[in-house]
């Protein structure tokens, strides 16, 4: 308990000196939106991988590797291809380009300048605004949960504290003050993974002896019981894939690994980072950093979750899943249980520094979104940006503290924090992907194109999210009341449809819709000069 | 290999550090190219 008031306290006296700073800098809605536009690489790689990670990854994510095996590790390759390789230098230079010859600050207003459409900056901040508290609450869900593991002290208390800190931080800041803080955040999560996985490797003997027990568990006594609910639906060892077309299979491949895999590329509080730096030369620099960032977060996280099977029946005989009691517990419990005392009062700081850098840029996209895109630009209100940001905020972070309170209440087997997330990812995936690609690259891309592939992706999403994919329709509940099930192709031939992500069918909608209606309107007369 | 004996797990373990690998090196050649 020292430690975890120690470091507690080390880091919120960082935290609130690096905000004040940012404060101290921060003399224009330019600053409060973007920085400045000049954050040194090595910041802005850090700010984007601490934005990028968050408990979700490491709590939510570890605990479904926990649950379901390594070969979540196709998500890290997903992470670090796109989420940094692509993202960076396919789509951020561009990015950054463009951003700054139209001057936009947000990616609502970046779609809206670019096409010349006051909707597209409206409709895009409203869905932001309505659906990033759902991944907002899924963050706040993996520190909490975390806290109250190990403090014992109730999760409604420790949620409400928590929530109002990230309020604190967000609305005491802009950007300026979120990087620097972001960066000092992601030096936290560096050291602390890097930390956990040499650990975990030395107390299983070395990282073959490590993945061979893990390997041969399923083969050892009093296992095969423990897994077989999970076996019924695909599952086949914890290192190795689940079987084709079974539920768990569709659940990771489709849900889990591209949901969140190809929704990166899409996310409007990542793509603004793109417009803080200078030049194209810090996106390079970038690149370095991020690439090392992710492997040492995501890469760690499932290997560890997944090896916690080991730990765990060594000393209890059960498997992860059984012995910490839920999916999103079984990276705090393992830390608890088996790491150095010290390290779980430090890694409750690695976590508070995940959960924090992304709340804040998530308050921050949410505040712009509602405040400045949909309310200011959209709806021509006559207020100060800043001053209608902050209340914006204010109101998206105490929706995500209630979701988060309901999401508590929901059945403990489901990787509720990973579901969340996914269900954000994919819906922005869906809804901007396409817009965004032609914004970048596409000289003519028509305005009604544009907006035909925004509203066709994103309705066909959320229909597929709220009456067909199972898993989030009954979350949701609004199927239910309307239909009396948790899915209305439940119980009919077409029931795999259950199973299937919303990404699966949104994203290739959302392109089939611009390519045609690109054919049918023609190219585009004049937009924005770009390019 | 490395104590993993599916190849669709060993290969993602090798993929994701090779994409550091890789975002590495881009890092590195492109160090001063403001392209």
């Amino acid at each position: 308990m020292t430690y975890v008031l120690l470091g507690l306290i080390v880091y919120i006296i960082i935290m609130v000196a690096l905000s004040y700073i940012g404060y101290k800098n921060t003399r224009n809605s330019g600053d409060f939106l973007l920085a400045g536009k000049k954050i040194h690489p090595v910041v802005m790689a850090l700010s984007y991988g601490a934005t990028f990670i968050s408990t979700s990854a490491i709590v939510g994510f570890g605990g479904a590797a926990g649950q379901f095996g390594m070969c979540l590790l196709w998500l890290t390759v997903f992470n670090i291809i796109a989420g940094v390789f692509i993202a960076f230098v396919v789509f951020g230079k561009r990015t950054r380009k463009i951003g700054h010859e139209l001057g936009t600050n947000t990616m609502p207003e970046f779609f809206a300048v670019r096409f010349g459409s006051k909707f597209m900056q409206g409709y895009a901040g409203l869905l932001i605004f309505l659906f990033m508290p759902i991944y907002a609450s899924a963050v706040l869900k993996g520190i909490v949960d975390y806290v109250s593991q190990y403090t014992g002290i109730s999760f409604g208390v420790v949620l409400i504290v928590l929530g109002l800190l990230a309020a604190v931080m967000v609305i005491f800041g802009g950007l300026k003050g979120i990087m620097y803080s972001d960066a000092f955040q992601g030096g936290i999560l560096f050291a602390g993974m890097a930390f956990l996985i040499i650990y975990t490797y030395s107390i299983l003997g070395g990282i073959v002896g490590a993945h061979s027990s893990l390997s041969v568990l399923p083969q050892m006594p009093g296992v095969a019981e423990q897994i077989g609910g999970l076996a019924k639906i695909g599952f086949t060892g914890w290192t190795s894939m689940p079987k084709a077309g079974t539920p768990l299979w569709w659940n990771i491949v489709t849900t889990l690994v591209a949901g969140v895999g190809i929704g990166v590329l899409a996310q409007p509080q990542l793509s603004v980072k793109f417009m803080t730096v200078k030049s194209s030369k810090e996106l390079n620099r970038a690149v370095l950093s991020g690439g090392i960032f992710i492997l040492f977060m995501t890469g760690v996280a499932f290997t560890v979750g997944a090896l916690s099977n080991v730990a765990f029946y060594n000393a209890t005989g059960k498997i992860a899943i059984v012995a910490a009691g839920a999916n999103d517990s079984i990276i705090p419990v393992f830390i608890r249980d088996f790491l150095p005392k010290w390290f779980g009062g430090a890694f409750l700081v690695v976590l508070m520094a995940a959960a924090m850098s992304t709340l804040n840029a998530l308050g921050h996209t949410m505040g712009t979104a509602l405040g400045r895109d949909f309310l200011k630009q959209s709806l021509n209100l006559k207020t100060d940006t800043i001053k209608l940001t902050k209340i914006a905020m204010i109101i998206g972070l105490l929706i995500s503290i209630i979701v988060a309170w309901l999401s508590s209440k929901l059945d403990v087997s489901m990787a509720i924090i990973a579901i969340g997330t996914s269900l954000f990812y994919g819906l922005c995936a869906s809804a901007f992907l396409p817009v965004y690609i032609a914004a970048l690259y596409i000289k003519k891309f028509p305005r009604g194109a544009a907006i035909t592939s925004m509203l066709t992706g994103s309705v066909s999403s959320l229909f597929w999210l709220f009456f067909v994919q199972e898993k989030t329709a009954a979350s949701l509940s609004l199927c239910k009341l309307l239909f009396n099930t948790t899915s209305i192709v439940k119980g009919t031939p077409l029931n795999t449809l259950s199973m299937v992500d919303a990404i699966v069918i949104g994203l290739p909608l959302s392109f089939i819709a611009a390519g045609l209606a690109w054919v049918i309107i023609g190219n585009a007369k004049e937009n924005k000069s770009v390019m | 290999m490395l104590g993993l004996p599916d190849a669709s797990v060993w290969l993602a373990y090798l993929l994701s550090i090779g994409g550091a690998i890789l975002c590495i090196v881009y890092g590195a050649v492109y160090w001063n190219r403001d392209d």
